[in-house]
């Protein structure tokens, strides 16, 4: 009999005792027709609408002596339920309570209109004749009763759970209809909200039915309004008359739709409960933290307490009558009081018991203090809750004094809130903190919505427990090698040298300091980094000034100082530097001379040829007062800076003594500049060593595209005033990617002005327009200024790995140039014109790069990469100058094939003059087709000695390498990989892709088709649908 | 028609508390001296230091209910089985452990504040 237990009780519900009498003459009819048709079993698979039916087997089981009697009415069989003791009877009603609710939903429910009356009487109805039933069984010995009374109880009980756990489901069918009564909103006296609606009440009462409105409900969040709930418009204005504080001239009706947003209060109720932490928002303690004592929703106030801001002096004056100066925004510095010293100035200090509490508190002057602390009631609107993170500082001040941390625990409850999702992973370890079992350590084994299960360390308790996550903490051990995942010192990492309960002292991996953080904000971590890369204006790898007037490079940057390798030349002196130390950044572009009387200037390659670190070579990448800033990768400490005076080295390659000319006069006057141009370019060519003759001239045919990469203006045409890169350069027009609208248009060479104020001061005036002109390296990016290592075209395969494919991608927003190559060159010029013999080679050069002004060294002939391993692209790329590879560090992703390529290029600079002229005649030029991996795509990766995983690519580094999330929904763990390490997932179709070559680069898609090596590509963005190379589209990884 | 209505309040702000299960808004000394008209099982009126914990003053909202079976709002508010009287919409905390096993022991569903 499931349904018994829905039918009981309700005596309260005054509708079905209206509809009683109604009820039971139904009742009746149904029985008789009931006891000539069917089994009972089958009744009571049957639902709802069998209720009724249900009744009638009661009935029949009564033996129906109750029959007769049933028809009289209910008033007959009331008193017999009394019989029952009165805690059965609880037991029934509490139960039906939510069942009935049930029901009536049902009822009301659109669907099943017509039930809505009728079932609370057939509960009625019900109730009343199993009553008798139930009386009568002690002597009967009914044992078919008993067991139904069985199962009646059995299927309440499992029916509670039901409700209990559908809430949410259910809560849907008590939409409002159009049968409902509607709210009405009412004027009211502000601040008399409650008061109206109780009035309401008081006044139903003592009227009774004659006040037609169903309820009255008044917002704590809404003044000056209530709600009505009646059926008519006219119920509400009669229910209000004579209630002054209820304007009743205007009711206005809420839509149906938003009833339920009238009572939806759960959400804006703000949970302000004991040891929340909160921030005052005005007066003397705004911002500073509180912890909330008491609240008072009533009256909206809490009592939170805080560190006293009290001038103690001022306070005294100011008891004794004296004139107190005041002075305005001076507020006292957070303290804890002191009592005695209150007393040594004789202020009156009363003890006092808070009769609530029963706690003491001292209390001067009205304010009240305990423990040092003050406890201060104030409105609850002047205090933020909401997202309030302690910063450690503050909570370990907020420890009352004498207190270690223990104690503690318990505030940092608040803490656990701001837990983000996740927090625990499986494997960490972590310790009880609250609980019977504090104290007790394990690791994490699974995560539940609020419980962790964990493996506790002790022997002996269950394999796993399930604990809430608020009564774990994470737990470390010295010696653990640890990272800062949130908090102010986000991103450090170090090594655990105690623990003192809940927070850490961790030496710091790079300034080698203490700092205290919560267990909370750490994970074990190997990886050793500062996480930051800039504070304030300063950066990683920048040259700055000093306060004592030394400079230095900063070779890492902590969270809130910087490594600085000082600008002193023969011994590595490294000083820990906080931001306000630093008095600037040191930004000139200054040459000097080498031992050789060489131009040395940034970006350009030296040799250590004195001093410790004699032999190391790299590119210089600050100069200041006479000493050299050298990268060397492979000098493992400081970052690889090595410092060096200029005399001390020499230019790789350089052994002709430049003048001193600076390249920048030059582009001021580009007329004359243009001629030494050429000339200017193969000196640098010339590092790679003794083929420098050849070199030289590729080096000027490279400079055709010198434009290339460039940022240019458009001074005509219907592109005027639009400012853009140069993508490639075609003849007498040059093909422009536009910055403000992503598109590439093409436009004439003449109407472009390239003496655009981009990002770089360093960058060279305008060169454009002149063919010869040697190569000009444009934008770059600031955050990658130093990157780019390996300029050197002699430089190993590895580096050549490394740096080749970016080259072309002077256009491609991701490949910043370095600004000090800009330097370089302008360096060069002067050394060109004193060696007669790359003159002599230039010409020629001059004579065919003209006309093809750009087609240089940035794009490939034929251009694609993917086809990189052919020997034409070799070719291609040996042409490319060498030297300026390096200076295109960009962070841009190098396929993995153009790494392999490239070592069978060593050097790339030793060119036959043949290929100089392919590179500088060449026709075709597809600079936009070479693939490189870009952030989002799936690659597989597979390192030595591992199979092969497939992951996304999360981020393309400097070197070419990139951080993957292993997993191919990104679940796995975080590696870097090498650029041969991967290789780009091929899509297939239907598979969302992203085009990671040409101008659609970057865009996403849908790779619709496929036809040999082609794939039919549907363009997100514009929707258009492209043919483009099946190489230069990878699988994009699905978020 | 109808059942008794609980008790009204006697005062609008002060000592106004709520019933941590049915959310019924009576002041302390209504609780104290009546107890629940909802939740007899309480029996705050022979235990006065039940009051406390089975009532809450931290409540947000204020419902007259007089007719909970017709009222949508009561019913919206799954008040619309108890007494006719003054509810709140909601109570910010959950009734204590022991309290609900009280109720889970008389077969009442208890359902804890919705924390957002």
């Amino acid at each position: 009999m499931p349904r018994r237990g829905d039918e009981d009780d309700d005596d309260l519900e005054p509708e079905e005792e209206e509809y009683q009498a109604y009820d039971e003459d139904e009742e009746e009819e149904e029985e008789e027709e009931d006891r000539g048709v069917s089994s009972r079993k089958r009744r009571r698979s049957e639902f709802i609408d069998d209720v009724a039916e249900e009744d009638d087997e009661e009935e029949d089981e009564d033996d129906d002596d109750d029959y007769g009697g049933g028809g009289g009415g209910g008033g007959g069989r009331r008193p017999r339920p009394k019989r029952r003791s009165g805690s059965e009877f609880f037991d029934l009603e509490a139960q039906v309570d939510t069942d009935d609710e049930e029901e009536e939903e049902d009822g009301e429910d659109d669907f099943i209109v017509d039930g809505g009356a009728e079932l609370p009487d057939e509960d009625d109805g019900r109730r009343i004749q199993r009553r008798p039933l139930l009386s009568r069984e002690d002597e009967q010995e009914d044992v078919e009763a008993l067991e139904r009374r069985i199962q009646a109880r059995y299927a309440r009980s499992s029916h509670t759970e039901y409700d209990e756990e559908t809430t949410d489901v259910e809560q849907q069918a008590h939409l409002p209809s159009v049968r409902d009564p509607k709210l009405w909103m009412v004027k009211c006296a502000i601040g008399r909200e409650r008061e109206a609606v109780i009035c309401l009440m008081q006044k139903y009462i003592d009227k009774g039915t004659e006040l037609q409105i169903t309820s009255a409900v008044a917002l704590d969040h809404l003044k000056n309004y209530i709600y009505i709930e009646a059926y008519k418009e006219a119920h509400v204005k009669e229910a209000c008359k004579g209630l002054r504080n209820i304007f009743s001239q205007k009711v206005m009706l809420v839509p149906i739709k938003e009833m339920t947003d009238v009572l939806s209060v759960e959400s804006k109720a703000i949970d302000l409960s004991r040891d929340t932490w909160v921030r005052m928002k005005i007066g003397t303690y705004k911002g500073d933290l509180a912890k909330v004592v008491d609240v008072d929703n009533v009256r909206q106030r809490v009592t939170v307490k805080l560190i006293p801001r009290i001038d103690l002096q001022a306070l005294a004056n100011k008891m004794e009558g004296r004139e107190v100066v005041k002075k305005k925004a001076f507020v006292p510095p957070p303290r804890f009081m002191n009592i005695d010293e209150a007393r040594e100035l004789n202020i009156r200090v009363e003890r006092r018991r808070d009769p609530m509490t029963g706690d003491y508190f001292e209390n001067i002057s009205g304010m009240l203090f305990k423990d040092g602390f003050l406890y201060k009631t104030v409105s609850i609107k002047s205090i933020s809750s909401q997202n309030i993170k302690p910063t450690f500082d503050e909570l370990e001040k907020f420890r009352k004094p004498g207190e270690n941390g223990d104690g503690d625990m318990a505030s940092l409850s608040t803490l656990f809130a701001n837990r983000k999702k996740g927090h625990f992973m499986k494997g960490d370890a972590v310790i009880v903190i609250k609980g019977d079992l504090k104290n007790l350590k394990g690791w994490v084994e699974k995560v539940e919505e609020e419980n962790v299960h964990i493996r506790p360390e002790m022997k002996g308790l269950p394999k796993t427990l399930a604990v809430n996550e608020k009564e774990l903490c994470k737990y470390f051990e010295p010696g653990n090698h640890v990272k800062v995942v949130s908090g102010t010192q986000e991103g450090a990492t170090g090594m655990v040298v105690k623990v003192e309960q809940h927070v850490l002292i961790i030496l710091s991996d790079t300034t080698k300091e203490h700092i205290r953080v919560f267990a909370d904000d750490v994970v074990e971590s190997s990886e050793v980094t500062s996480g930051v890369t800039r504070i304030g204006d300063y950066e990683l790898h920048d040259l700055v000034l000093l306060d004592n007037m030394s400079f230095g490079v900063i070779i890492r940057v902590e969270s809130e100082a910087f490594q600085v390798l000082k600008g002193v030349p023969d011994r590595p002196e490294v000083a820990l530097v906080k931001l306000r130390e630093i008095k600037c950044k040191i930004e000139k572009k200054i040459n000097v001379q080498d031992r050789h009387k060489n131009t040395v200037s940034v970006k350009d390659i030296v040799r250590i040829i004195e001093g410790p670190c004699k032999g190391k070579q790299g590119p210089v990448e600050h100069i200041h007062r006479g000493v050299l800033f050298i990268y060397d990768r492979h000098h493992l400490e400081h970052a690889g800076f090595i410092c060096a005076k200029a005399h001390c080295c020499i230019i790789v390659g350089g052994s002709r003594t430049g003048g001193n000319r600076n390249g920048d006069s030059y582009s001021r006057f580009p007329s004359l500049r243009t001629p030494p141009r050429i000339p200017e370019s193969p000196r640098r060519f010339s590092r790679g060593g003794p083929p420098l003759d050849s070199g030289g001239r590729h080096r000027g045919g490279r400079g055709h595209d010198g434009l290339v990469g460039t940022t240019v203006k458009v001074r005509q045409g219907p592109y005027k005033g639009y400012r853009g890169r140069v993508v490639e350069i075609k003849g007498g027009s040059v093909r422009v990617e536009l910055e403000s609208q992503m598109k590439v248009v093409t436009v004439d060479r003449n109407f472009i002005s390239d003496n655009v104020v981009v990002s770089t001061p360093y960058r060279d005036a305008p060169r454009y327009g002149m063919g010869s002109e040697t190569p000009m390296h444009p934008s770059r990016t600031p955050l990658h200024p130093y990157m780019t290592p390996m300029r050197d075209p002699g430089a190993t395969p590895i580096h050549d790995g490394m740096r080749t494919p970016m080259r072309d991608r002077a256009w491609n927003p991701y490949t910043p140039m370095s600004p000090p190559r800009d330097n370089w060159e302008d360096g060069n010029p002067a050394s060109w014109g004193t060696s007669p013999q790359y003159q002599a080679g230039s010409p020629p050069l001059r004579a065919y790069e003209a006309p093809t002004p750009g087609s240089g060294w940035a794009n490939t002939p034929g251009g694609n990469y993917s086809e990189a391993g052919t020997p034409r692209d070799s070719s291609a790329y040996a042409n490319a100058p060498s030297p300026y590879l390096p200076s295109t560090p960009g962070g841009q992703p190098l396929t993995p094939n153009s790494a392999s390529y490239l070592p069978g290029t060593p050097g790339g600079q030793p060119m036959t003059p043949g290929t100089g002229g392919l590179d500088a005649m060449s026709p075709v030029i597809g600079g936009d087709n070479e693939v490189f991996l870009m952030p989002d795509i799936l690659v597989s990766v597979r390192r030595s000695g591992e199979e092969s995983v497939v992951g996304i690519v999360r981020e393309v580094l400097v070197d070419g390498s990139c951080r993957v999330v292993l997993g191919s929904s990104g679940n796995g763990e975080t590696v870097t990989a090498l650029a041969d390490e991967m290789v780009v997932v091929a899509p297939r179709k239907n598979d969302k892709i992203k085009i990671m070559a040409g101008l659609l680069r970057g865009s996403t898609g849908k790779l619709i088709g496929v036809d040999g090596s082609d794939g039919i590509v549907k363009v997100d963005d514009t929707l258009d649908v492209k043919i483009l190379d099946l190489v230069s589209l990878a699988k994009l990884a699905q978020p | 028609m109808g059942s008794a209505a609980a008790q009204i309040p006697t005062s609008f702000g002060h000592e106004l508390r709520a019933c941590l299960r049915c959310r019924l808004v009576k002041t302390y000394d209504q609780f104290r001296e009546s107890g629940c008209e909802n939740c007899p099982f309480f029996k705050m009126d022979e235990d006065n230091e039940r009051v406390v914990d089975c009532t809450t003053p931290n409540f947000t909202g204020i419902i007259s209910v007089m007719e909970p079976s017709r009222s949508w709002a009561a019913r919206w508010l799954r008040i619309g089985k108890f007494v006719p009287g003054c509810y709140t919409l909601a109570v910010s905390e959950a009734l204590p452990e022991d309290l609900q096993n009280l109720c889970e022991d008389e077969h009442v569903q208890y359902a804890p504040p919705k924390r957002v």
